[in-house]
């Protein structure tokens, strides 16, 4: 059966299904839920960032009124874990779960790390004990800097994964860059400091863990991933993954910091060891905000070194790029990150000739792992910050030096083959810049002037910028997700079941699956009923992260939909269809040239900012964010714009104003009011999306990918903005009014 | 510890309560009465998750402590919505999209409708005034305003 038609519910900008539960306070997250007999957890982190832990006395605290059992390495069974490597112990010491560990278990890494858990009756009585726990540590030396981290004789982080603190070392050799460079007209070189990022979702951590009716360890807690969070708490549990089983609540946001383990093994740890010792009873633990800072990743801060060149008529000739990434303490999610990194660093351009190295470094921080954009938001700080200087040493406008750069069908990218098709970036580039006010003449774009303001000390600036990203994992992951869709009824279908356990992190994504569902099946909404998130009796959805859920969900949804109607069409009453969607395939880079097809879609974004330096107190003012953001197809428009005002909106942060401080691996920034993230006050006066459909020939219904282009290039918009106000390159990141009254010469 | 007996009113039902001196009103909502729509996102007065209101005033309930609030009334997020009938502000939210993960819904619910309380036609800048207690860190604000502005529609 065919089931093209005209779409019923895909492109309709319908309210959230998820909606009314959390205007009214019913939605309960992970925090919110208690269960008769449940027992309070706390944690003791190790609070240095570096140490041997030689003893853990224990005794204290078991006496302690309310305690009913403390927990350390001594009881897990596998005391390692990681999403990407097994890298990091469960809890801090010496203990039973060290064969075939990898890695010395008895080492704090960073303060973060986890020392001992203690169940207790109520939080005060867990916490009280806890601080009656005594451990002796020998303390380490320790490095913060990546910089010096690579340097031979650095202390190393994990001496037993090998003689260096480097981690990654992704490279790409394309053409020859010194012929490149020979055809330059014009050559930049720069150096850029991009910093870390603290997710600062509402929500902490929290969770609850119990034995289900069927003997399986259980977590109720939010992740991006069920399915590898099952996994890494059988790993460490040294049991099967169907004797684990995770469950999502509503999820206070995530942006990628959800996606590495935070609470969730040690409460599995708590709860079955609790049942092993005769007590049967549920454990829960919320996380502080502090706790929450200093307890999950960030985004990777960045020292990248830049020189490219370009001919006379504005086509790049040559790149050569340099980039050090601080990974912090574990691996997490580094090696992908810092993959994505080298692809984006030459922007949605085609370069000939490249040759770049990216690096990623263990350092005694707190690892650094996904948020929001994945390693490319640095990159393309850097890479457009060059294409602004470029243009301006030429004399050209910056959209058309971009429209002259950007990567069209069949161009190669840096990886050597060509960028799946169709490739959009023009069309976000024209889109964005007509709707900014550029003007399209014969011999190319133009920033057409405006008035000035007045008092003087107020400058005005516009800047552009482009971004692009993978969308679904990369690097020859068997990219897949499940599904599994019921239809009910006799004569007709009467109601439709479906199931994927894919996260709703706040970004719509049951909403689009149930409209996605409808339009498959050819139900009205009413008629969809979304089973989510529960590891048990369901397929693995892969994970919420890389732009990738509406294409991966609404592919696997579709295809179960499809399924399920031709058996319907049989008469098998009900109907029920499973289905795995498999993306087409990818290769990870080659070591020595980076030739690959890592990727097997993208998504494109071109933003425009309009803005006003304060030149006396250093204070920027966003007047205006144009952001015009290919998704392929929207599924849903209003939602389509919430993610793009959310995405601006924290890149905004990150560009202007989150400034996280660290002293030798202790956080000076552990609280809001210490990070500061955008308040109602902050925001741009306007943000006006633009969505751009050109569809993708494998999405659903066309669908690409978003979450994260909205992030992408703004900070580097923001850059061009300040310079076009002020004629100072800012090369680094936040511009607080420090920053800008330093770089003004005012201070 | 001393503990304490608080009669407080919470979203129009009387209730009496033994509270411990320390215990904030954000914990005692929570953890006794199991009014778990007001959030806890720093403990420190930091994010307006925990807002309710106290008097009719907007407060950062982990700010006020239990025994405070003896003899006051207290209107949760729970209680904004009549018999089976939204607040307006819950329904613009609805419709307007002020809602992504919505951590943060129930404390800009509660110092929304305190805002139309007191002022039913808002500007932006009100709207905006009013709000800045309160962190979000997914809609970036723009649907949360355009909520508002719908819900003085509204009503
Ligand atoms: S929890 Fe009260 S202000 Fe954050
Ligand atoms: S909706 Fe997530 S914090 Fe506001």
């Amino acid at each position: 059966m065919s089931l093209t038609r005209s779409t019923l519910w895909v492109g309709q900008s319908l309210p959230r299904v998820d909606a009314p539960g959390k205007v009214t306070g019913e939605t309960q997250y992970s925090g919110d839920l208690s269960m008769p007999g449940m027992l309070q957890m706390k944690i003791l982190f190790a609070g240095r960032p570096h140490a041997r832990v030689v003893k853990i006395d224990t005794t204290q605290a078991e006496a302690a009124p309310g305690v009913v059992a403390i927990f350390t390495a001594k009881d897990v069974p596998v005391n390692e874990y990681g999403l990407q490597w097994n890298d990091q112990p469960v809890l801090c010491g010496r203990g039973q779960g060290e064969k075939g560990s990898r890695v010395a278990p008895d080492v704090v890494r960073f303060i973060g790390d986890q020392v001992a858990i203690v169940v207790a009756e109520t939080e005060k009585a867990a916490a009280h004990a806890r601080d009656l726990i005594h451990v002796e540590y020998e303390e380490l030396p320790a490095v913060f800097d990546p910089l010096a981290a690579m340097q031979p004789g650095a202390p190393l982080v994990h001496p037993e994964l090998g003689d260096t603190n480097i981690c990654v070392h992704d490279r790409l050799r394309k053409g020859d860059v010194e012929a490149g460079f020979a055809k330059a007209e014009v050559i930049v070189e720069s150096e850029y400091f991009t910093p870390v990022q603290e997710h600062a979702y509402l929500q902490p951590e929290a969770g609850l863990a119990y034995i289900d009716e069927e003997g399986r360890v259980t977590i109720k807690a939010g992740g991006q991933w069920t399915h590898t969070d099952r996994a890494q708490i059988a790993h460490a549990l040294g049991v099967s993954d169907e004797e684990v089983r995770v469950i999502y609540p509503a999820i206070g946001g995530a942006f990628g910091g959800r996606e590495d383990m935070s609470v969730q093994i040690v409460l599995a740890l708590a709860a079955w060891r609790l049942d092993q010792l005769g007590v049967r009873r549920p454990v829960k633990i919320v996380w502080s905000r502090k706790e929450s800072i200093i307890g999950h990743c960030k985004r990777h801060p960045m020292r990248l070194r830049a020189k490219w060149g370009a001919s006379k008529d504005g086509k790049l000739v040559a790149a050569e790029t340099e980039i050090i990434a601080d990974g912090g303490a574990y691996m997490y999610t580094s090696n992908k990150v810092l993959g994505n990194t080298t692809i984006t660093s030459t922007g949605p351009y085609f370069i000939p000739n490249l040759k770049t190295d990216v690096y990623g470094v263990y350092t005694n921080n707190i690892p650094s792992a996904a948020f929001r954009g994945f390693g490319a938001p640095q990159a393309l700080f850097m890479a457009e910050m060059q294409m602004d200087k470029l243009a301006e040493k030429l004399g050209l406008d910056t959209v058309e030096m971009r429209r002259r750069n950007a990567l069209r069908d069949g161009d190669t990218l840096g990886v050597g083959t060509p960028v799946p098709g169709p490739v959009s970036i023009l069309h976000c580039i024209e889109a964005a810049a007509q709707h900014a006010g550029w003007e399209k003449e014969p011999d190319g774009w133009r920033n057409v002037k405006r008035e000035n303001v007045q008092p003087a000390n107020l400058k005005r600036g516009r800047g552009f910028a482009c971004g692009f990203k993978n969308v679904g994992f990369s690097f020859g992951y068997k990219e897949n997700s499940w599904a599994r869709v019921e239809l009910h009824g006799d004569e007709e279908i009467e109601g439709v079941v479906a199931a994927h356990a894919g996260a709703e992190v706040g970004q719509g994504t049951h909403t689009v699956m149930v409209q996605m569902v409808a339009e498959a099946v050819g139900v009205p909404l009413e008629k969809v009923t979304l089973m989510t998130s529960d590891s048990a009796g369901m397929g693995n959805p892969g994970s919420a992260s890389a732009s990738r859920m509406t294409l991966m969900a609404g592919n696997a949804l579709k295809g179960a939909a499809e399924a399920a109607l031709a058996k319907w069409e049989a008469e098998e009453r009900p109907a029920i269809a499973e289905y795995t969607y498999r993306a087409p395939e990818t290769t990870p880079f080659d070591k020595e040239s980076g030739y690959s097809t890592p990727n097997f879609a993208y998504a494109y974004v071109a933003q425009a900012v309009e803005l006003e330096v304060d030149t006396e107190t250093g204070f920027i003012k966003i007047l205006r964010v144009v952001s015009a953001d290919d998704v392929g197809q929207a599924i849903n428009p209003a939602l389509v714009e919430g993610q793009i005002e959310g995405g601006v909106v924290q890149a905004q942060g990150y560009a202007l104003m989150e400034n996280f401080i660290t002293r030798d691996g202790y956080v000076l920034t552990d609280q809001l009011s210490t990070y500061l993230i955008p308040t109602i006050l902050d925001i741009p006066d306007a943000v006006d999306s633009v969505i751009v459909e050109v569809p993708s020939p494998i999405g659903p219904w066309g669908a690409r990918g978003l979450g994260e282009l909205p992030f992408l290039p703004l900070a580097a918009a923001i850059a061009a903005a300040v310079h076009d106000a002020t004629g100072v390159w800012f090369d680094e990141l936040p511009l607080t009014p420090e920053r800008v009254l330093r770089g003004l010469g005012k201070i | 510890m001393a503990f304490h007996k608080v009669n407080v009113t919470i979203n129009g039902e009387m209730e009496q309560v033994v509270v411990p001196s320390n215990m904030t009103l954000m914990r005692m909502l929570r953890e006794i009465l199991a009014f778990t729509g007001t959030k806890n996102g720093c403990s420190a007065g930091e994010c307006g998750a925990c807002t309710v209101l106290l008097n009719g005033e907007p407060v950062n309930s982990c700010m006020v402590l239990a025994v405070e609030c003896d003899g006051t009334e207290i209107i949760t997020v729970e209680g904004l919505a009549g018999d089976k009938q939204l607040d307006p502000i819950q329904e613009a939210m609805i419709q307007e999209g002020g809602v992504q993960c919505g951590f943060c819904t129930p404390g800009i619910l509660i110092s929304s409708y305190a805002l139309l309380k007191r002022n039913p036609n808002p500007s932006e800048d009100e709207i905006r005034e009013a709000l800045v207690g309160n962190l979000c860190r997914c809609t970036g604000y723009v649907r949360i305003i355009e909520s508002v502005k719908e819900a003085a529609k509204r009503s």
